[in-house]
């Protein structure tokens, strides 16, 4: 799985490029502080959002809430960039809002939404989705008996959740958050148009513009090394800790109560915020472009690209769950201490721009096609360059993590327990997996399914490189015209891309939810 | 679950395509019936021309979308058995790149070097320019004295301090423009022009050529360097707030007296491993003949790259100008030091 990253890896070896002392001089160490501002600041934005949605629904009880469970992952399927001109497309000069603001007589004038502060706003808001989908699995997994306690002892509900709901999810949250660290490190498409340069458009620029592919690699692997460092510091917050939740006979899940008073107020504000900025508005707006073309419609070519899309996401999905769930048990197991480094650094793929994740999946298939053409005479290149296999190894050595994360803290919170007993019954490691761990890791496998099928719908980069010609994706369609300045074209995909998700979304069960 | 590993397959299956037919036909002597373009244009307009050269000469032109960037690396890494036939960008730079590369053979077409000028053209015709664009000024004409506008050089005068818009360095076509300006003046005034640029500025580098223009209607700016064609789309934009901010500006050709206004080329190039190099050729020609370059040229508001072929109302409208006739490998040969130029003078 790690051999992209190995063929980027040792291409370091052969040292930096002519223009590093350039870069480290002119630009890098501005473009590093502008990333760390956006990592940082879309960390807590999008916590905050994710937390107090995914808390407010988990715990509370209004009217609608299973609509708005759903509403608040959707946010998810509108790739970055569509939100970046949707917002400016709103809110900028010649917009909606001056367009508003014409028509009811004030005087027109449109907000400057493209810096820093804005790009993080776009970004939590399509982020946040991750943090709310961890953290929803570890709420509606908490037992009842633990709220009783905490009542008995005393606590109020403000205090029961800062005290003992927010400590048990923390591997969720982090988990979440290091998916959104991880996405925004690897977002372009936003950065550039607002003109931030972070260090991923660092790296575009030494490669495309300097020239300079192997300081390009450099900067690449010392992303790769600040990503090893956030793993491990994760890990050190999760320390020694156990999160494990014994659930005892009964209603495992505390009921849901209905807000009163000012705590009415900040579950609408919870889930209200999200919805409105993270969805309404974006898609408010995507659709006053649809509106403005004249030759738009669901045309069949559309749905081809849709049904296309669809099929590989799926693919890609069921690939990384797969792999995610060996990785997950293999290394749990302990047998296989070997595997331990490697699922590390399998799940880095996240982290490693698309387009250098590209450049090693095609080195290292060529290997593939010049050991065969070597030694066989074999002209194979068109296996790899006419089919999706390789797309699909790519995928999945890409969202490897996404998969992993959520899969990672759950099995956390289980424990060993149920697993030790079933061996203690006798019970083979395989069949105690079958009857009991997998049944109890559904609903994380589900929300894991759904993210990659996300990811892989929305992605960009390793599709335009590596896929084959009689491929398209609802993502490279809206973003082809997207790049060109053609937004008005470039909303039906990226509408239909949402609508995809959110067809998906209502016809999967989220585990538990469910069946209760 | 079953299910699942259902659609796997069928998705694996549906996009593996037809490789066998790919591959057998490459014997020598029969008939090329594909080709493989590597391109980085993805307008509509494209699609149906590709479709039209399919329906009148029976080639199949399978068409590879990405960033040039990625397509030369594609194509470096592919080396002899890359399926890649052309590569089709939108900036003279990346050609010359792959031509350094060694990606590229030279186009033996007397049809080809008979429609399209030299200058837009490689020295061993190793790629073609197939349409032009110009880097110009547009301007608020209440805001602006016209006489006041004379060249990109001008653009540094003490005048125009905070009223300046413009994208960012990582633009190509920002990055072109100044590598001409590396290639007739040397770095030193390129430079000094970057930085004076730097200081004029109306806001921070952002947006997109469009942005600019809507930017001077806001009353951001008074004047904008911009590409042609981004205004011909505007002033033509079904959503009138866009018409509105294209024909609330005026265009200038600048350095009118002198070298002329800065032209950039969307062209072709011949993959030095093309298997299927006569029906890429084919492809060529086709592009640079008159009724299709009119076609090609005009529904993206671009100038068609041979003279021959007549330009569209709306460029007519704003009337002829003096290109700067600098042979497009200069633009290739430079673009690194125009980016490193930016990187010094804090052009973000």
């Amino acid at each position: 799985m790690a051999i992209p990253l190995l063929v980027v890896l040792l291409s370091l070896a052969k040292g930096t490029g002519e223009t590093w002392a350039h870069l480290t001089r002119y630009f890098l160490l501005r473009y590093l502080g502008n990333s760390l501002v956006l990592v940082g600041g879309v960390g807590i934005l999008s916590t905050i959002l994710g937390v107090s949605a995914a808390w407010a629904v988990s715990r509370y009880a209004f009217p609608g809430r299973e609509l708005v469970v759903k509403l608040l992952y959707l946010p998810l399927a509108i790739p970055t960039y569509i939100m970046a001109y949707a917002y400016v497309g709103f809110l900028g000069n010649g917009g909606t809002l001056v367009r508003i603001e014409e028509m009811i007589g004030l005087s027109p004038s449109g907000i400057d939404f493209m810096n820093l502060g804005g790009l993080i706003w776009v970004l939590a808001l399509s982020l946040y989705p991750y943090v709310y989908a961890s953290c929803r699995v570890a709420f509606s997994g908490l037992p009842a008996s633990l709220r009783s306690a905490s009542a008995l002892l005393g606590a109020s509900g403000l205090r029961y959740f800062f005290t003992v709901a927010l400590p048990l999810a923390t591997p969720a949250i982090v988990g979440g958050v290091f998916l959104v660290t991880m996405e925004v490190l690897n977002d372009y498409g936003a950065a550039k148009y607002y003109g931030i340069n972070t260090f991923t458009t660092g790296i575009f620029r030494t490669w495309t513009a300097l020239e300079d592919l192997r300081s390009a690699t450099y900067l690449a692997a010392l992303l790769i090394l600040f990503v090893l460092v956030a793993v491990y510091l994760s890990r050190l917050a999760r320390g020694r800790r156990s999160f494990v939740t014994q659930s005892v006979s009964g209603s495992e899940c505390s009921a849901r109560i209905v807000a009163r008073g000012w705590r009415q107020w900040l579950v609408v504000g919870a889930v209200g915020t999200p919805l409105f900025f993270g969805l309404a508005l974006p898609l408010g707006q995507l659709l006053w472009w649809v509106s403005g073309e004249p030759a738009w419609g669901i045309s069949f070519s559309l749905a081809w690209v849709g049904l296309q899309s669809l099929l590989v996401a799926i693919a890609a999905a069921v690939a990384c769950l797969v792999l995610a769930l060996a990785l997950v048990f293999l290394s749990r197991w302990n047998q296989l201490d070997v595997l331990r480094p490697i699922s590390k650094l399998s799940v880095i793929g996240y982290a490693v721009p698309g387009a250098i994740i590209g450049i090693g999946t095609i080195g290292s298939s060529q290997l593939i096609v010049d050991f065969f053409a070597d030694n066989y005479g074999w002209r194979i290149g068109y296996l790899f360059y006419g089919s999706s296999l390789v797309l699909l190894y790519a995928y999945a050595f890409r969202f490897l993590a996404v998969a992993y994360h959520p899969l990672e803290a759950h099995c956390l919170k289980l424990g060993k327990p149920l697993a030790e007993a079933a061996y203690l019954l006798g019970d083979g490691k395989l069949r105690a997996l079958r009857n009991i761990e997998l049944p109890l890791l559904v609903p994380a496998m589900v929300s894991a399914l759904f993210l990659v099928f996300v990811d892989t719908l929305k992605e960009l980069p390793l599709t335009l490189i590596l896929k084959p010609y009689d491929l398209n994706t609802l993502s490279i369609a809206a973003y082809t015209y997207a790049e060109d300045e053609q937004l008005a074209k470039a909303a039906p995909p990226a509408l239909l891309l949402i609508l995809l998700v959110a067809i998906v979304l209502w016809s999967i069960s989220f585990g538990k939810e469910a069946k209760r | 679950m079953k299910l699942f590993i259902l659609f796997t397959f069928t998705a694996v299956l549906l996009s593996c395509g037809n490789p066998s037919s790919e591959s057998t036909t490459e014997g020598a002597g029969a008939e090329e019936k594909t080709v493989t373009l590597y391109t980085h244009r993805h307008y509509d307009v494209d699609k149906e021309i590709y479709a039209a050269f399919e329906k009148e000469t029976g080639i199949e032109v399978n068409v590879v979308k990405a960033g040039a960037d990625e397509l030369i690396q594609k194509m470096e890494i592919e080396g002899d058995q890359s399926p890649a036939d052309l590569l089709l960008t939108v900036d003279a730079g990346r050609l010359v790149r792959a031509h350094e590369k060694g990606l590229l053979q030279p186009i033996t077409s007397d049809v080809v070097s008979g429609s399209i000028p030299a200058y837009l053209r490689a020295e061993d015709d190793s790629w073609v320019g197939l349409t032009k664009r110009a880097r110009v000024i547009v301007y608020h004409p209440d805001r602006v004295d016209t006489s006041k506008l004379s060249t990109y050089e001008a653009l540094v005068d003490p005048e125009w301090k905070g009223r300046i818009l413009i994208r960012s360095s990582g633009n190509i076509y920002n990055q072109s423009l100044l590598a001409s300006i590396v290639a007739h003046a040397g770095e030193d005034a390129a430079k000094t022009w970057a930085e004076g640029m730097v200081t004029n500025f109306a806001r921070r580098p952002k947006g997109n050529d469009r942005d600019q223009v809507k930017a001077i209607l806001a009353g951001e700016g008074d004047l904008a360097v911009i590409n042609t064609y981004y205004l011909g789309l505007l002033r033509n934009a079904t959503d009138e707030q866009s018409a509105k901010a294209g024909n609330a500006v005026k265009i200038f050709f600048p350095n009118q007296d002198g070298r002329g206004t800065h032209v950039n080329i969307s062209g072709i190039g011949l993959a030095k491993y093309a298997p299927h190099a006569e029906a890429a050729t084919r492809l060529i020609e086709y592009l640079a003949s008159k009724p299709v370059q009119e076609r090609f040229a005009s529904i993206n508001y671009e100038y068609p790259a041979n003279p021959e072929a007549k330009i569209s109302e709306e460029l007519e409208s704003w009337g002829s100008f003096k290109e700067d006739k600098l042979p497009l490998t200069k633009l290739g040969e430079m673009n690194r030091a125009a980016v490193m130029t930016f990187d010094v003078a804090g052009w973000e």
